[in-house]
């Protein structure tokens, strides 16, 4: 019984730790207020809403935006560590596969940076350790001096193996896309399997990393239509596992060559009525407000999940879901009013 | 040998109202400890309120006590 409990995972300790961070998660009037201040100010007030270590380690280093960016990741880097180190059995299984993105954003972050000859300081600094990848190790990520070695060395650590054929497809090429793309596709394909569906909640989870493996692709679609991009071309990038979006759906949407064409078949969607369909504007055509939106669907099927079960690795997901939003929204701010953007067009990219 | 037979049957249901009513405390309080002791590493001010959540499952066993001492003393 014992043994068993422990494999299930420590459901009461983990999630009454993510519940007492997320009620310290910044609320709508938050934002507002944030709004009408200068960067100095948003830095002061974010400090005194539980980004006060990271803004003080990091003062010495940057100063102004860069600050207020690298602390906020930084802040989320040591949330996500912390649940992650306090999660165990099964949880912390899925904890650690959901946060594997992070690694794949750090290997490709240190990937394109290698290609494009950047020092290693100039590849740490934007560097999100909020994986299971902590900072040595991808500090000696970073001295490795060739592609082939980074990757090598990442199989080792991440227990990835990468496919003969993207090897050789990037050899040839000289792209790092089809890495990345590969990687993508990986992560999702490694989050479904870490998912037992036995149990209601991991049920619920299941759908819900679905349902979101259809939103990037929708995105990617959506992206790449706006570009004038549409057919195979597009297929290249679909990641398969969605719920709505088999590859066959996919080929429909992507073989249609605007958005508008497109649309249509996109009002099958649960995220297109109620969440696409108000900010799509076919003749000025907006991709910043499709992905808000998109962004606003994934953090209502979190939160609708997060209540759902108590005890369950539903909560943990709903709190890492707003607080990638909160940091999502401090950046946005702080950008808006560095840029001196007007209050309303802030507030429309905030996803609250 | 009928009352002895009473008077065994009397103390394994004594047995068993402690017996069981520790065994569902224990598990109550696995889950309420494992909280509380979440809640304390987020917010130390937290200790008195989780202390109280902590020893409300006791009170199962206490239930189970009393039953026990009813079931051997009074009947």
């Amino acid at each position: 019984m014992f043994k068993r409990s422990v494999r299930k995972g420590n459901y009461a300790y983990t999630v009454t730790r993510v519940k007492a961070k997320k009620s310290h998660l910044l609320r709508e009037e938050d934002y507002d207020k944030m709004i009408q201040m200068s960067v100095p100010e948003i830095s002061r007030y974010i400090s005194e809403a539980g980004y006060q270590k990271e803004m003080a380690d990091l003062a010495g280093k940057y100063e102004g935006m860069e600050l207020l960016e690298h602390a906020t990741y930084q802040n989320m880097a040591n949330v996500f560590n912390s649940i992650l180190g306090a999660s165990q059995g099964e949880l912390a299984t899925m904890v650690s596969a959901y946060l594997e993105k992070w690694d794949i954003w750090n290997l490709k972050v240190i990937l394109r940076g290698k290609s494009y000859g950047l020092t290693g300081n100039g590849i740490k600094e934007d560097l999100v350790p909020a994986g299971k990848i902590d900072e040595a190790a991808l500090d000696k990520l970073i001295s490795l001096e060739s592609i082939d070695d980074i990757l090598n060395e990442y199989s080792r650590m991440g227990k990835v193996k990468f496919p003969a054929d993207v090897i050789s497809d990037y050899k040839e090429s000289g792209n790092l896309g089809v890495i990345e793309d590969y990687l993508d596709k990986l992560h999702y394909q490694r989050l479904l399997d870490s998912i037992s569906p036995y149990t209601q909640p991991t049920k619920i989870f299941l759908d819900y990393i679905r349902r979101d493996i259809d939103v990037v692709n929708l995105r990617t679609i959506m992206k790449l239509k706006s570009e004038g991009i549409y057919g195979e071309k597009v297929m290249k990038y679909y990641i398969p596992g969605g719920m709505q979006i088999d590859s066959k759906f996919a080929q429909l949407l992507a073989n249609a060559e605007t958005v508008s064409a497109a649309a249509g078949d996109m009002s099958r969607l649960d995220v297109f009525e109620e969440y696409i369909k108000p900010v799509l504007d076919f003749d000025n055509y907006d991709n910043k407000a499709v992905v808000s939106a998109i962004k606003k669907y994934q953090e209502d099927q979190a939160k609708k999940m997060a209540h759902m079960y108590p005890l369950s690795v539903l909560p943990v997901i709903d709190f890492m879901v707003h607080k990638e939003t909160e940091v999502r929204n401090i950046r946005v701010v702080a950008r808006g009013v560095n840029s001196g953007l007007g209050r309303e067009t802030i507030k429309g990219l905030l996803v609250i | 040998m009928a009352a002895a037979e009473a008077a065994g049957l009397i103390a394994v249901g004594a047995g068993l109202a402690v017996g069981l009513t520790g065994l569902g405390a224990g598990i109550a309080e696995g889950n309420v400890g494992a909280a509380a002791v979440g809640a304390i590493t987020e917010d130390a001010s937290l200790f008195g309120k989780a202390m109280i959540f902590m020893v409300l499952p006791e009170t199962i066993v206490i239930f189970g006590l009393v039953i026990s001492i009813l079931a051997i003393f009074v009947m």
